[in-house]
């Protein structure tokens, strides 16, 4: 039997690959994005902080803003960026 | 720009558990969101106990990056609360914020500062002195303030719902909107009326 391929369709699926599901600033899921951004994705990525709990980039970077020392929101220790992924 | 997605969230979160959590909070008015009545039960074993605590809570534009603003409104005799206006002096309320908190972990921490004073970081100067020199006077005083302030709610309550039952509300409907409205009668009737 031969089969004769005349169109087909490909889907994809992508997810962020954080433990928690929502960010613990805008109580939004880390698959959607935060309160300003209309689009999920690259446009409103994760930052995951050297403590290792993630947050939406613009969402951590208005908390570290407010703050003249940042902390982590989640566990209090001083906020930084986590270099290097696992 | 207040982050109207977030407190609504919070407010649903908060009445699916009132019952087991003993607090809540509802809009003050009709739409403000800005503007929000908790309450707080007092807890068990202490003087507090038995009490409906109201607090109102103001909502800065920058909430959850500031803390909301909490006050006493129900009169309480607590060292860390100011009996002449209610203030709170507790840290999460101030430099200890986090937006990771919610208005439910800090009213469930504002219940908690119930159960345990801190006399040695006071906002009332005479209860945490009374409290350190005499303890069994605080304890007295704390309940009659409780009894005197914090369960006029509860019987006010009571016939408020009474009177508007009596109209030929059903009761459920009644409790509910009269929480909503804080307790207001008046208000509660309108709503009751159009809806």
């Amino acid at each position: 039997m031969k089969v004769k391929v005349i169109q087909w369709h490909a889907v994809a699926s992508w997810t962020w690959d954080a433990k928690d599901e929502l960010c613990a600033i805008c109580k939004l899921p880390f698959d959607g994005c935060c309160t300003e951004c209309k689009y999920p994705g690259d446009d409103c990525p994760l930052v995951w902080g050297a403590c290792s709990h993630p947050f939406h980039l613009h969402c951590i970077v208005k908390w570290t803003g407010t703050q003249n020392r940042a902390h982590c929101p989640l566990c209090r220790r001083d906020w930084q960026i986590q270099t290097e992924t696992q | 720009m207040l982050d109207v997605s977030r407190i609504q969230k919070e407010l649903t979160e908060i009445e699916r558990d009132k019952k087991t959590s003993g607090i809540s909070a509802n809009l003050c008015g009709d739409s403000d969101l800005a503007h929000l009545c908790g309450t707080i039960a007092g807890p068990m074993g202490t003087p507090y106990e038995g009490g409906l605590f109201q607090i109102d809570i103001r909502l800065p534009a920058a909430y959850p990056f500031e803390p909301p603003k909490m006050q006493f409104m129900t009169k309480v005799w607590h060292p860390n609360i100011s009996s002449q206006n209610g203030a709170i002096c507790l840290d999460i309320l101030k430099d200890q914020w986090s937006p990771a908190l919610t208005l439910k972990t800090a009213l469930l921490s504002l219940q908690a500062l119930l159960s345990a004073p801190e006399p040695d970081d006071p906002q009332d100067a005479v209860v945490a002195q009374q409290f350190r020199r005499d303890y069994a006077t605080y304890v007295s005083t704390a309940r009659y303030w409780t009894e005197a302030f914090a369960k006029g709610a509860y019987l006010g309550m009571e016939e408020k719902v009474q009177k508007l039952v009596e109209m030929g509300f059903p009761e459920d409907m009644v409790r509910t909107t009269l929480e909503q409205c804080g307790g207001d009668e008046n208000m509660a009737l309108e709503k009751l009326c159009s809806g």
